[in-house]
């Protein structure tokens, strides 16, 4: 089996009193696209940067690309095989697009220029323009060049897509499923859940600085279940507090539940306790995410 | 390439520095020639001396200007996270800073003093090179506590114009406390020249070394000072 490109256990962060991300315990494995879903405010980019060693992690540890973060010399070293781009696609505005490009590239000795022209051509990036110059999307875009072009093993996205028009997502997109093809490994984090359910393999969400949720998307397409009731009298709504019920709303004769598992064990209760009508539907991403982070 | 970027990050500051203090002297030196006889040597010789204590005071500002930067303030605008990214420790971006601010700073302390020794050449007021060298080495040896200074500052203070107005005031505080209260240490004196010209001859008496020496290990103190800031902070 091959080991996990990001391992933590539990890692914690606090600001002072407030606690940032809590008892973390998170596995991505290697070769897969995994997304990292999360309110704002619930800890992703902390966790990204305790990863890269930019913050320091209050307690816990872990690895990334078997190197441990905490580890200035080890983290400098995993870095060689990380690429990152930030939320806010930072970039040295007092550069062009070239200084930019030979500056980034002189780190890497895996560079691939073919990648690099390939890209600039298929983004049309100004090479003597200065960064500082250059709209949203093409400081995304160029944000992005130098992250597929250095080779990585591990590429942490947050937010990738922020500024890119929609041909551009979809390139984006494309490019990340080719990148995983070639055994790249991707995590990222994203607010556009269309997105994600086109190209993750795995999401994990964070609310509130705790890991939710973490599984494959199969396995949430194949679980999770909307499940609507009626019944001839009112609905007896404790009978369905069994295991993989998340939530039970109520109207009338018509009871709904959410469920992340043991659907036909709920339906065939619904069947003992007289449900006269009885509807299940799988449930997208975009509602699991929404359940998963009201639920905490 | 961390070179690279340091310099793209300060060369306009730099240039204009370093114009600022060859267009000065030149202008000066040339234009206070005219004023002068030639067997006023000694007359001379005190102008060089007030030169060095203007020079003294556009060095300083320009090398706390060029101290200014690095990944505190980039963390105010908003970079660090890339340049935290790659694959370098955080004392080799450091490093490059002070390694370029240092060749900065001495190129702005001989520019200067080169363009005063031509221009005296070529007036016939020739100055002795031991002069040059002694003022061109008591500003950068000397003076190096006011860039370690900056160093330590922008690597403290986060905030694009927090740091500088820091340092800055810094500087300001420190000339006034030492000139009021503890005059034989004053940094600024001791750079200026001010403790080792002969008053009758404006020419060098001695050289300070244990002045220079005791900047060099405070500048020297205040960038270890700066690294373990650097590495403990977090981004």
């Amino acid at each position: 089996m091959i080991s996990p490109a990001i391992l933590t256990h539990d890692l914690t962060k606090s600001y002072g009193p407030v606690p940032a991300v809590r008892d973390l315990n998170l596995a991505v494995q290697a070769n897969r696209i995994t997304a990292f879903l999360g309110q704002n405010g619930a800890g992703k980019s902390t966790t990204i940067k305790m990863l890269l060693g930019m913050v320091r992690p209050t307690r816990g540890e872990g690895t990334v690309l078997g190197k441990r973060i905490g580890d200035a010399e080890q983290n400098r070293r995993l870095r060689q095989n990380v690429a990152y781009v930030a939320e806010n696609k930072p970039l040295y505005g007092y550069m062009t697009v070239e200084q930019t490009i030979r500056f980034a590239s002189s780190f890497y000795p895996d560079w691939r220029t073919d990648s690099e022209k390939k890209l600039l051509h298929e983004y049309r990036l100004p090479l003597h323009q200065k960064v500082k110059t250059l709209s949203k999307g093409m400081r995304t875009k160029l944000a992005l060049l130098l992250a597929f072009a250095r080779r990585p093993e591990l590429l942490i996205l947050d937010e990738p897509s922020e500024g890119l028009d929609p041909v551009g997502i979809e390139h984006l997109l494309q490019l990340l499923v080719a990148e995983a093809a070639e055994g790249v490994t991707i995590f990222f984090s994203s607010h556009q859940i269309a997105e994600v359910e086109r190209v993750a393999d795995h999401v994990c969400i964070l609310n509130a600085g705790r890991l939710a949720l973490n599984a494959s998307l199969d396995e949430l397409r194949q679980s999770y279940r909307r499940i609507d009731f009626v019944f001839p009298s009112l609905p007896p709504e404790r009978e369905f507090c069994i295991a993989g019920v998340e939530k039970i709303q109520t109207a009338g004769h018509q009871l709904s539940l959410f469920a992340s598992r043991n659907a036909d064990a709920v339906v065939e209760r619904g069947h003992d306790l007289g449900a006269v009508s009885i509807e299940v539907a799988p449930v997208g991403l975009r509602d699991i995410f929404l359940e998963t982070v009201k639920e905490n | 390439m961390l070179w690279y970027k340091a310099w793209l990050e300060t060369r306009s500051r730099f240039l204009t520095c370093l114009a600022t203090l060859t267009i000065f002297c030149a202008v000066f030196v040339g234009h206070a020639q005219t004023l002068l006889r030639r067997e006023w040597t000694a007359d001379y010789n005190r102008l060089l001396f007030v030169s060095q204590q203007y020079i003294v005071i556009v060095w300083v500002l320009a090398v706390v200007l060029l101290g200014m930067g690095g990944i505190v303030r980039e963390k105010a605008t908003g970079t660090s996270s890339l340049t935290l990214s790659l694959p370098v420790c955080r004392n080799r971006l450091l490093m490059s800073r002070v390694g370029l601010g240092l060749f900065q700073a001495i190129a702005l302390g001989i520019v200067p003093w080169t363009t005063i020794f031509l221009v005296s050449s070529l007036a016939r007021m020739p100055i002795s090179i031991s002069q040059v060298a002694f003022y061109t080495t008591l500003l950068i040896a000397g003076g190096l506590s006011y860039f370690a200074m900056a160093i330590l500052v922008s690597s403290s203070v986060e905030g694009e114009y927090t740091a500088p107005a820091v340092a800055f005031g810094l500087v300001l505080i420190s000339a006034i406390a030492f000139d009021a209260w503890l005059r034989p240490f004053s940094l600024w004196r001791l750079v200026s020249g001010d403790y080792c010209i002969d008053r009758q001859t404006y020419l060098v008496s001695h050289f300070p070394w244990r002045g220079t020496l005791a900047s060099i290990s405070a500048a020297i103190l205040m960038l270890l000072a700066s690294m373990r800031i650097i590495q403990s902070r977090e981004f």
